[in-house]
């Protein structure tokens, strides 16, 4: 029974694989149990359902990764104090950046301020009181609990780790 | 079974597409709902370069579905620390080599379900699907498709999906600006091949023995409820995916997490009580990626999604905590 689950995990060998697949085109009960197996995986891949740590989890050891020198220290607590120690550096110039924003309608109706933002015409667009800061790598739980979620990063395959694990501390601008 | 999803999936979209004002956009949805599938469906291996805010960083993937349908994956950074992540179906494994640590995570929210018709539908609703002339990435030709964003509340994304498989081999992320904002795309592709246990291996397979591995995250209680939060006027076009209650790395306490989507890009909302240093109002970005983060009351609210700026603090400012509900 559980090299049902072994073959579909790519735990056997050529052979195995082979004898596998003659047993579950013989046997109605090992088909049934093939066909379940691949609806719980269409399910589950068809479930909106939380479970991203993974991404949040890399982004703990990648913030430990700088001040390794001195190892195997309370893990989260200097995961945070590394968090709040850059959203302090960063405030000011960020609330410098919201506040000119804020003088933006944020409530105007997007049908009335809409305006056919692409394709690019780079040269003559108008410029925008936007002024955010990069982010130094502090939001990064956040973001990496969110992309789990986002269909931009499912529908391109490839690249649903890779904001994950991206070097988001690195010096910006280099 | 799945001729019963192909019939939901693509049932409800036919009105849609017959409402698509001409072939290209028909034909420009029907790419990209062929490349959905397929980066899932093939096996592939390659290089591709991942840019943002003036950084790039290159990485090595490959890809393999083995005869009885299971989905292996290996990705490599090439630049900076080492790192790698090994997925065999749900499970993902990372090695960081620096620290001598493995992560072990059960991930099954990684492959969402952008077919659904909802979603689908969503996409249509706010972005204008066009199918533009042929480009050449990593030396394959490939479609690009453009989705434009029908109003400012949204950046808008181009694809170049190769022309036989549907393999996107280039994405990008527009601002209204017409500013690439981030982009993915291969340099080197290599499309077929069979499947080798071997090639989605970790070289640090022997070698991590003595590491520390992490479980930890395998135990993290996430559950869907009613956070109590509502939104008063959130942004046009997005509609609530999901709403759970959760633990984030290095706070304390339980998170609300409130997901939004428009069928493409999505917008998450963090809340939990204020941390000891009371934090400033700041916007930030990584990538296409804005991050918002104010204070309201006594607890902290972080939005931040693949959206303008403009959209992400509509979200936080127009958050509330419904009357009746607990904190």
């Amino acid at each position: 029974m559980d090299k049902i689950s072994a073959l579909i995990d790519g735990e056997l060998d050529e052979g195995e694989v082979g004898r596998q697949f003659s047993r579950i085109k013989q046997d109605k009960e090992l088909r049934e149990r093939w066909d379940m197996f691949h609806l719980i995986g269409d399910t589950l891949r068809n479930d909106y359902g939380p479970a991203p740590h993974f991404d949040r989890r890399i982004t703990e050891r990648l913030a430990l990764e700088p001040t390794v020198l001195a190892p195997q220290r309370s893990t989260a607590r200097r995961a945070t104090a590394y968090a709040l120690s850059a959203v302090a550096s960063l405030s000011a110039v960020a609330l410098v950046a919201w506040v000119a924003f804020s003088a933006n309608p944020l409530n105007t109706p997007p049908q009335e301020i809409a305006q056919a933002p692409i394709p690019a015409a780079p040269a003559t667009a108008p410029v925008t009181a936007v002024a955010s800061v990069p982010s130094q790598g502090t939001m990064n739980e956040y973001l990496l609990a969110h992309q789990g979620f986002s269909p931009s990063t499912a529908i391109q395959g490839v690249l649903p780790y890779i904001r994950t694990v991206s070097d988001s501390r690195a010096p910006q601008n280099r | 079974m799945k001729k019963v999803w192909l019939f939901v999936v693509f049932g409800p979209l036919a009105a849609n597409i017959a409402l698509a004002d001409n072939g290209n956009s028909q034909e420009g949805f029907a790419l990209l709902q062929k490349m959905a599938n397929a980066s899932r469906h093939l096996n592939y291996s390659g290089t591709f370069v991942y840019q943002h805010t003036n950084r790039s960083e290159t990485s090595r993937i490959v890809h393999y579905v083995n005869s009885a349908g299971g989905e292996f994956e290996k990705l490599e950074v090439l630049d900076g620390p080492a790192r790698e992540v090994i997925r065999s179906n749900d499970q993902l494994t990372c090695y960081l080599p620096k620290s001598k640590t493995v992560i072990i995570e059960q991930r099954n929210a990684r492959q969402l379900p952008v077919l659904l018709p909802e979603r689908m539908t969503g996409i249509l609703e706010n972005y204008t699907v066009r199918k533009m002339e042929t480009d050449r990435v990593a030396d394959y030709d490939c479609h690009v498709i453009m989705l434009e964003p029908k109003d400012n509340m949204r950046y808008g994304r181009s694809f170049c999906t190769e022309i036989s498989s549907g393999l996107p081999l280039r994405s990008r992320t527009i601002s209204e600006k017409g500013e690439v904002l981030e982009s993915f795309a291969f340099t080197q592709l290599a499309i077929g091949g069979a499947f080798n246990r071997d090639k989605v291996k970790s070289k640090y397979a022997a070698k991590s023995r003595g590491w520390h591995v992490d479980r930890s995250a395998l135990n993290v209680s996430e559950k869907v409820t009613d956070t109590g939060w509502i939104f008063k006027s959130q942004p046009p076009g997005f509609k609530k995916l999901t709403e759970i209650k959760r633990s984030i790395a290095g706070r304390a306490g339980v998170v609300s997490h409130i997901v939004f989507s428009d069928g493409l890009a999505a917008v998450s909302i963090f809340v939990e009580p204020m941390p000891k240093e009371r934090p400033a109002q700041t916007l930030s970005r990584q990538g296409a990626v804005n991050i918002y983060t104010r204070p309201y009351a006594d607890q902290m609210v972080t939005v931040l999604g693949e959206a303008p700026a403009a959209t992400i603090m509509q979200f936080a400012n127009s958050l509330e905590q419904r009357a009746n509900a607990a904190k």
